[in-house]
């Protein structure tokens, strides 16, 4: 599974705004080329940034088996055709390049995830995205992160008390409806008691942030992720 | 520490409580992707509980809120917390083959949340009549369909065809389901507005 793991790496020691501005131009650019020569120099932009996690290529092609199906199924579907010639390569191939430029996209995102710590993509959040929103959905990815588990062992709860009453004996929708319900229910019930803590604790629209700086090595980056961005529209 | 020296700006109570609900419910939407899902017969896509929570924040939190619940799932998943399908997270994933699918589920859900505004006085969706609640989710459906189908043909270069084959096919049976599921869950009221 892939999240983040403490190390020393360079990545890690970058500022997770200079990541993000990053994984955001070469997503720009990704999409804007699928030449084969473009594609070359995005492939060495990836190992370069997987590099510098020390991120293994073959847990996140593990971490992402799900995409690879549809990247690899895709070029296979375009380029079948009802009647003769069958096969289009041209579709193939042109399919193939794109499905090529997902997965690095892929990659690169990997290499943030495994260096950054959710708290400063929160810190990163809450000082981009200016105002109540920023506040909200900084927070919000904070309480996430605090109710997965959480939540987590309520929806196994619900499963195995099911389980154990022959619930899986019954239709799918009634169990589909049954675990919604309760998951739901509970996940409510939750958050009335959290909603009632933070008032408590006088929940603030201008909270202590954890601190963030640009160090010597973001600016670089920074350009970087600008030059990307730029790329994107020649 | 970046402390704010200025006074102190309380959340107001009525923002505080569905702000709550919302977040919790978009951790929900990622515990989903943990626990497995229920095997249909004749499909090879097991039902995950994912969608169902689409509708039902939609549903149970109204247009604003449903939608920022959904907005703060993708805000999550795209900073490292393994909540997209089969575990998997990255910024990456929000423009990759999947990301028209999910970033048409705060659509939905603003969508289904539009229509228990305007048809219920407190918002409660109980309030629907059954073909007005089948067709609301059935219009969310298409909507997830139509971003989903139209980000995979655009991202991955395949004609309108072939992304309608492998990106609504093969989920039509599962997705019918969870509509019914999701009918049942709100005619039992047993959640709470």
């Amino acid at each position: 599974m892939l999240t983040y793991e403490p190390d020393e790496s360079l990545a890690h020691r970058l500022d997770p705004r200079a990541k993000l501005a990053v994984q955001i131009g070469f997503a720009a650019t990704a999409l804007a080329h699928t030449t084969p020569r473009a594609l070359i120099a995005f492939s060495a932009l990836t190992a370069v940034a997987m590099a510098t996690a020390r991120l293994s290529l073959r847990r996140t092609l593990v971490s992402y088996r799900l995409a690879l199906v549809v990247l690899a199924l895709a070029p296979l579907l375009a380029g079948v055709t009802v009647g003769p010639p069958w096969f289009d390569r041209s579709a193939a191939v042109a399919s193939g390049l794109a499905s090529y430029r997902v997965l690095l996209i892929l990659l690169v995102s990997a290499a943030y995830v495994r260096s950054t710590p959710v708290r400063d993509s929160r810190a990163a959040i809450q000082r981009t995205i200016p105002g109540k929103p920023g506040q909200l959905l900084g927070v919000g990815v904070g309480l996430v992160f605090r109710f997965l588990p959480v939540l987590r062992g309520d929806l196994r709860t619900i499963r195995e008390a099911m389980a154990a009453r022959l619930g899986t004996e019954r239709g799918v929708v009634d169990r589909a409806s049954t675990i919604g319900m309760l998951g739901v229910a509970r996940a409510f019930d939750r958050a009335d008691r959290l909603s009632l803590a933070l008032r408590a604790r006088c929940f603030a629209w201008n909270p202590t942030l954890p601190a963030l700086a640009f160090s010597r090595v973001d600016y670089p980056v920074l350009g970087l992720a600008v030059i990307l961005a730029v790329s994107a529209f020649y | 520490m970046a402390t704010d020296q200025h006074s102190v700006e309380l959340v107001d109570d009525d923002v505080v409580k569905p702000f709550a609900r919302a977040a919790v419910l978009a951790a929900l939407m990622g515990a989903a992707v943990f626990v497995g899902s229920i095997p249909i017969p004749f499909s090879p896509i097991p039902i995950s509980l994912g969608v169902i929570v689409v509708y039902l924040a939609g549903l149970y939190l109204g247009p604003y809120w449903g939608a920022f619940s959904l907005l703060l799932y993708l805000t999550a998943g795209a900073v490292g917390l393994p909540i997209f399908a089969e575990r998997a997270s990255g910024l990456g994933v929000l423009v990759g083959n999947s990301a028209g699918y999910l970033w048409s589920y705060p659509t939905a859900a603003l969508l289904i949340g539009a229509v228990v505004h305007r048809l219920s006085e407190d918002g409660d969706p109980a309030d629907l009549s059954r073909p007005v609640l089948v067709v609301t989710l059935l219009a969310a459906l298409t909507v997830i369909y139509l971003l989903g189908a139209a980000w995979l043909g655009y991202v991955l270069e395949l004609s309108t065809v072939k992304a309608i084959e492998i990106g609504v096919v093969p989920f039509i049976p599962g997705d019918l389901i969870k509509i019914a599921a999701v009918v049942a869950i709100v005619e039992a009221e047993r959640i709470a507005t």
